[in-house]
């Protein structure tokens, strides 16, 4: 088993009304085939055992699907590797020696609750104003009763592949939640069943977005290369159309 | 009103800077079409600014439309701008994946430095022109001088840059992004912003070289 000494600079900070720091800690003989979180693990092993208090961040199924991890790594959301999470981020991909700058995804609408945690609930707030389809209550509809041709389930589907982790809002030049919020209207624009609400939904959605403090886009592509489900700047084009259509067209 | 609503909205902001490129675009092609008429002599581009001015009230009503828009474009640029200076540098270290193109990252400089020449470009053919000198011999005055022709070659140059990231932005703002077109379109934001400095630059050269000599 290969291992690796790795230098950590990592952000402490207490909760959103105190000042944070970055603190240093250097760790021995981590083995190279854990994952970027079990490292996280062993460093608070180390400072529980030290009598200090364990570096506080998010995570939850730990194989890349539910959207809570996530750090800016050495200046990149989720670390170094391609449409990879943190936590399916190994300790192979670096090098003994390495200097590690872990810093939480920073936003003006993401407060840092603690160290590494932030508060995402400002995306949530934004499917609230308009991410959502109508459905008739009574008997469950039959299958294939709606026809979506394979072509356009598979667009929808790459949409739908937005675990809303917050990396493109963490790297996007201007702070802006444009991948996010455009990946949640194309997936549900594209199908028959988002149909009925498609001319609110749009504008509900990006005044909410402005609200809560993001960005707008200046088209530089960063939020489109951090993603770990590699949504495409696309779905950013679909929903500039949607909104459009709906500031000029709705009712 | 809904129409300050989308003006105050982040897609709405850089709608109203697609539009108004859009139109300065347009002008700029036909201004590219009307100014092409150096080349072919004196004569004629005499003929193409007496015919064009021979159309007061028009020539008047365009001019203020374009300084409206161009006042919308210069003003929501700023605004956005500053905005996006307040999200600087937010990390310790500041690593790009992808690496932004010049052109995506000196924008507002680019877009400044042409509002200059505008300026200087507006008064010394517009504004200060002596009204018996015929305009085709201003030109070849002014152009004939080694620095102010330097000066609109800069220019030029800076206005290729602007336009390499501002016609595909453009398009992207408006939501055109099709797989079928997206390769046409990589290719247009290189010839678009080629054509004009080609036929914009051609022209301080052209008088500069001499090669306009007999003009």
């Amino acid at each position: 088993m290969s291992t690796i000494d790795l230098k950590l600079l990592i952000w402490r900070q207490k909760n959103s009304d105190s000042l944070g720091d970055f603190e240093t800690h250097v760790l021995k003989d981590i083995s190279t085939d854990m994952s970027f979180l079990e490292m996280l693990d062993v460093l608070n092993e180390k400072l529980t055992k030290d009598g200090m208090e364990p570096v506080a961040f998010d995570h939850d199924c730990r194989e890349g699907i539910c959207g809570m991890c996530g750090a800016v790594v050495n200046g990149v959301a989720h670390g170094p590797e391609k449409e990879t999470t943190l936590c399916q981020l190994h300790m192979r991909k670096f090098a003994s020696g390495d200097t590690l700058v872990i810093e939480p995804f920073r936003s003006r609408a993401f407060p840092i609750k603690k160290d590494l945690m932030v508060d995402r609930s400002s995306l949530d707030r934004i499917i609230q104003a308009g991410g959502y389809v109508s459905v008739n209550t009574g008997g469950a509809i039959d299958g294939n009763t709606t026809p979506v041709s394979t072509e356009t389930a598979e667009l929808a589907m790459d949409a739908a592949a937005c675990i809303g982790c917050g990396a493109c809002v963490a790297s996007c030049p201007n702070g802006a939640a444009m991948l996010f919020t455009g990946a949640k209207i194309s997936q549900l624009s594209l199908l028959p069943q988002g149909h009925a609400e498609r001319k609110q939904r749009a504008t509900a959605m990006v005044a909410q977005m402005d609200k809560e403090g993001f960005g707008y886009c200046s088209n530089e592509r960063e939020c489109e290369a951090v993603c770990p489900k590699g949504i495409s700047i696309s779905s950013i084009a679909r929903m500039n159309r949607e909104y459009l259509k709906g500031v000029f067209f709705g009712r | 009103m809904w129409f300050i609503s989308f003006v105050n909205s982040s897609i709405g902001r850089k709608a109203i800077m697609a539009v108004t490129g859009l139109c300065l675009i347009s002008f700029l092609a036909i201004h590219a079409f009307g100014n092409a008429a150096i080349y072919m002599g004196s004569k004629y581009f005499q003929i193409y600014a007496d015919t064009l001015h021979g159309f007061p009230v028009l020539v008047l009503l365009f001019g203020l439309g374009l300084l409206v828009i161009l006042t919308a474009h210069v003003g929501f640029g700023v605004l956005l701008f500053f905005e996006k200076r307040k999200t600087q540098s937010r990390y310790r270290v500041a690593t790009r994946v992808v690496e932004n193109t010049f052109a995506s990252r000196t924008m507002p400089y680019t877009g400044l430095f042409i509002l200059l020449f505008l300026i200087i470009h507006v008064f010394g053919f517009n504004i200060a022109v002596p009204a018996d000198v015929p305009i085709s011999a201003v030109v070849k005055d002014y152009l004939s001088g080694f620095f102010y022709s330097l000066f609109y070659i800069v220019a030029f140059v800076a206005l290729a840059i602007h336009l390499n990231h501002g016609f595909w932005s453009m398009l992207q703002t408006f939501g055109v992004n099709h797989p079928r077109y997206n390769c046409l379109i990589a290719t247009l934001t290189i010839v678009v912003p080629v054509a004009f400095l080609v036929i914009f630059g051609g022209i301080p050269i052209y008088f500069m070289t001499g090669a306009g000599a007999s003009f």
